[in-house]
């Protein structure tokens, strides 16, 4: 028979345990309540991250040391985008190899095409190399535009405006705290930008040399002259009579830089830098691409410093 | 040629304009304009661009007014230069393989359509594969209807010419046919994850296994009863075993009914439908450090296929018509592939199984593979195999294949 104690004994273990359970329900559903963000690249990760805040979990596909066109799509990306509620990509086929499969294998109708979750962040680009006519004789092209945009700091002011506007529509109760986060980041960049204003002085119209045309935007910001790329069309392998008549106008235009990134083959930019003098440099083109750029704004830090003193 | 003179002329009117994104739309314009105004940084004197005339504000993604489907095209040329001759299934030494068009779009909010149609000169012309895929399901089920590979075994799911080798491995071809199996019916795929790493179930059902024979009658249809439809499962796993490299692990059963040809035909009926179930299991390592990529990775891939035909362990049916016996055939290969260079790679596969072709006797091969991607949209390997079947003369083949691709840019099988 059960006494009376008993029954308050249950009763109170009872009552614990729901409110253990509520607790831990509560907790979950706050857990649950952030949105979870994935994103093509370690850049847009990174700002989506300082838009963000603690209100989202970020999630990246690529590494910043790796050839974003080459990304291999691995099941185990499937399971990130399998329960994300934002996509968040650079567009313009920059990922074309590899996101349909992604997405197509996740089947998560809260990012496919269409969706609010889904973020084609190039659509708040203005694109360089677009609106040209163009074929596969020209190399591995992109019919939409150059995507190598995230490189100008300006396109990533637009980035962060864009996942301040859509995390909002998507989590209006947090709308306050991403606008908020977002102008502390801006002011952060501009901040960054102030100081890296004399090196931008010492870049301006200074030729270099680039392997791939990612370079474009960021020449276009620190005012570089790309007078050749290594790569005789964009995703070819350069040929020795391409190299012929780049160290010719290396020679003649008095570049002193070739410019490449860490997932390319140094050895062919050796060859050239021993012919014409040049200096070859390394440049990380996202976040994560070495281990002292951790975010965006360490990037370009990094980046237009590293290229500065070699121009200078 | 008919055939691939009207092809050409759809395709070329087919194609979309190249200037995609000249006719844009106004209010794309105007929220990039907005952003423009904006501006926080310092340094606007170095906002010109390298070349201002190509800056102007775009929006991403092609107009098109008119909905046309993404149209593909991949040809598949052979030449085989093997010592003894032509060792190709139609006996040329030169020639155009296969021709598959695709057409690909969003059928509706609710399916995508996929329809590849393949031209050979051996077979003509015919439906590869042609489906419709449900993409709003719930619990994330994928559906698709129509004609798809089947998902047996690791090398029939991808399109030979998208495979590493010329052709598929021997097993694949004996148990599942020379362009791999292909079914009509039902696809059921569902991801999920309860130990922590990727797992996918797809189960499908299909009107049979395989073509049916057009010389073979049976006196019921295959596919009379509904148990009689061909069915097959298969589970893959899949882990990361570090950032550069991975592995999955998978098991494929298919079972269904297949005509074979009767010891006496009794009138028109010249086939007993017999039970046939194929069992398979595949491993694959893959080895791609992030950062090196373009230029170092590996695969090392085995698989095998065991065939089990009623009236080996099964026991042969009771009836007025007796079936001839059909052997099982079992076997298996393994395949490596090593990256040399950006557009270089070196490749070498074992092959063993009990082979139908000669009486059931165990045929060994060993193949070696050169393969040069000029670019992602072309290919060219060099084949030398040495085929060795029990208490016969071994030969040698050698097959150079080219494959073009045509249209926009396809995920890169993985």
């Amino acid at each position: 028979m059960v006494s009376p104690m008993n029954i308050t004994n249950i009763t109170r273990r009872f009552a614990l345990g729901a409110t253990a359970l509520g607790i831990v329900s509560l907790a979950a559903t706050t857990a649950a309540a952030q949105l979870r963000v994935v994103t093509s690249t370690t850049d847009l990760y990174d700002i989506a991250r300082s838009v963000g805040g603690d209100r989202i979990t970020a999630a990246h596909i690529g590494e910043g040391y790796e050839d974003p066109h080459f990304v291999q799509p691995k099941p185990s990306f499937i399971l990130k985008l399998r329960n994300a509620d934002v996509w968040a990509y650079v567009g313009l086929d920059l990922e074309l190899g590899w996101m349909p499969l992604l997405l197509n294998g996740a089947r998560n109708q809260r990012i496919n095409a269409g969706a609010p979750g889904h973020i084609n962040v190039s659509t708040v680009i203005p694109v360089l190399d677009a609106n040209q006519a163009v074929d596969r004789s020209q190399g591995d092209v992109h019919p939409l535009g150059n995507p190598h945009y995230w490189l100008d700091p300006e396109n990533a002011r637009r980035i962060a405006a864009l996942f301040r506007d859509r995390l909002s529509q998507l989590d209006p109760e947090n709308a306050a705290v991403y606008s908020a986060n977002h102008d502390v980041w801006v002011a952060r960049l501009a901040a960054a930008a102030q100081a890296w204003q004399s090196d931008l002085d010492t870049m301006k119209d200074k030729p270099v040399v680039a392997w791939h045309t990612s370079w474009r935007y960021f020449a276009a910001y620190t005012g570089l002259r790309i007078v050749g790329f290594m790569e005789p069309k964009p995703g070819v392998p350069p040929s020795a009579s391409h190299l012929a008549g780049l160290i010719a106008t290396i020679k003649q235009t008095g570049a002193k830089v070739i410019i490449m990134e860490p997932f390319y083959d140094r050895r062919t930019a050796d060859k050239v830098a021993r012919e014409t003098g040049a200096t070859v440099i390394v440049v990380p083109p996202s976040v994560g691409g070495t281990k002292d750029v951790g975010d965006y704004i360490a990037l370009m830090r990094h980046d237009i410093g590293m290229v500065a003193a070699a121009v200078r | 040629m008919t055939w691939l003179s009207t092809l050409v002329v759809f395709l070329v009117s087919a194609q979309p304009a190249p200037c995609l994104s000249q006719a844009l739309p106004r209010h794309a314009l105007s929220r990039v304009a907005t952003g423009q105004a904006d501006a926080r940084l310092p340094a606007p004197d170095r906002r010109a661009p390298t070349n201002p005339s190509t800056a102007q504000p775009v929006s991403q993604g092609a107009p098109n007014a008119r909905l046309i489907p993404d149209v593909s095209l991949v040809g598949d040329l052979i030449a085989d230069l093997s010592p003894n001759g032509a060792t190709q299934e139609d006996g040329t030494r030169l020639g155009v393989r296969e021709i598959e068009l695709a057409l690909q779009a969003a059928v509706d909010p609710s399916f995508r359509g996929d329809v590849f149609i393949g031209f050979s000169d051996a077979e003509g012309v015919g439906i590869e594969q042609a489906f419709m895929t449900a993409t709003s399901l719930p619990w994330q089920l994928e559906m698709r209807l129509g004609r798809f590979l089947a998902p047996v075994g690791k090398q029939n799911i991808t399109h030979r010419h998208d495979l590493h080798t010329v052709d598929h491995a021997l097993i694949t071809q004996r148990v599942l046919g020379e362009e791999g199996l292909k079914g009509t019916g039902v696809w059921l795929g569902r991801i999920f994850a309860p130990f922590g790493f990727y797992q996918e179930l797809i189960v499908t059902a299909t009107e049979r296994l395989g073509e049916a024979p057009e010389d073979l009658v049976t006196a019921e249809p295959t596919s009379r009863d509904l148990g009689d439809l061909a069915y097959s499962a298969r589970l893959r796993n899949y882990w990361d075993l570090s950032n550069a490299s991975n592995v999955e692990v998978s098991g494929s059963v298919l079972t269904g009914l297949r005509e074979r040809p009767a010891v006496q035909p009794q009138g028109d009926i010249n086939a007993v439908a017999m039970r046939q179930t194929t069992y398979g299991a595949d491993v694959t390592f893959r080895w791609r450090p992030p950062q090196q990529g373009l230029y170092r990775s590996f695969i090392l891939q085995a698989e095998y296929l065991a065939q089990l035909n009623e009236g080996g362990v099964f026991g042969l049916p009771e009836g007025p018509v007796e079936p001839t016996v059909l052997a099982d055939v079992a076997g298996y290969y393994i395949f490596g592939r090593y990256q040399v260079s950006r557009r270089g790679y070196l490749g070498a596969r074992f092959d063993t199984l009990d082979d139908p072709e000669f009486d059931g006797e165990r045929t060994t091969a060993w193949s070696a593979y050169y393969q040069f991607y000029p670019s992602e949209f072309s290919k060219i390997i060099t084949k030398f195999e040495r085929v060795s079947p029990t208490g016969l003369t071994a030969f040698n083949r050698f097959v150079l294949q080219a494959t073009f691709a045509l249209g926009p840019h396809k995920p890169h099988p993985f």
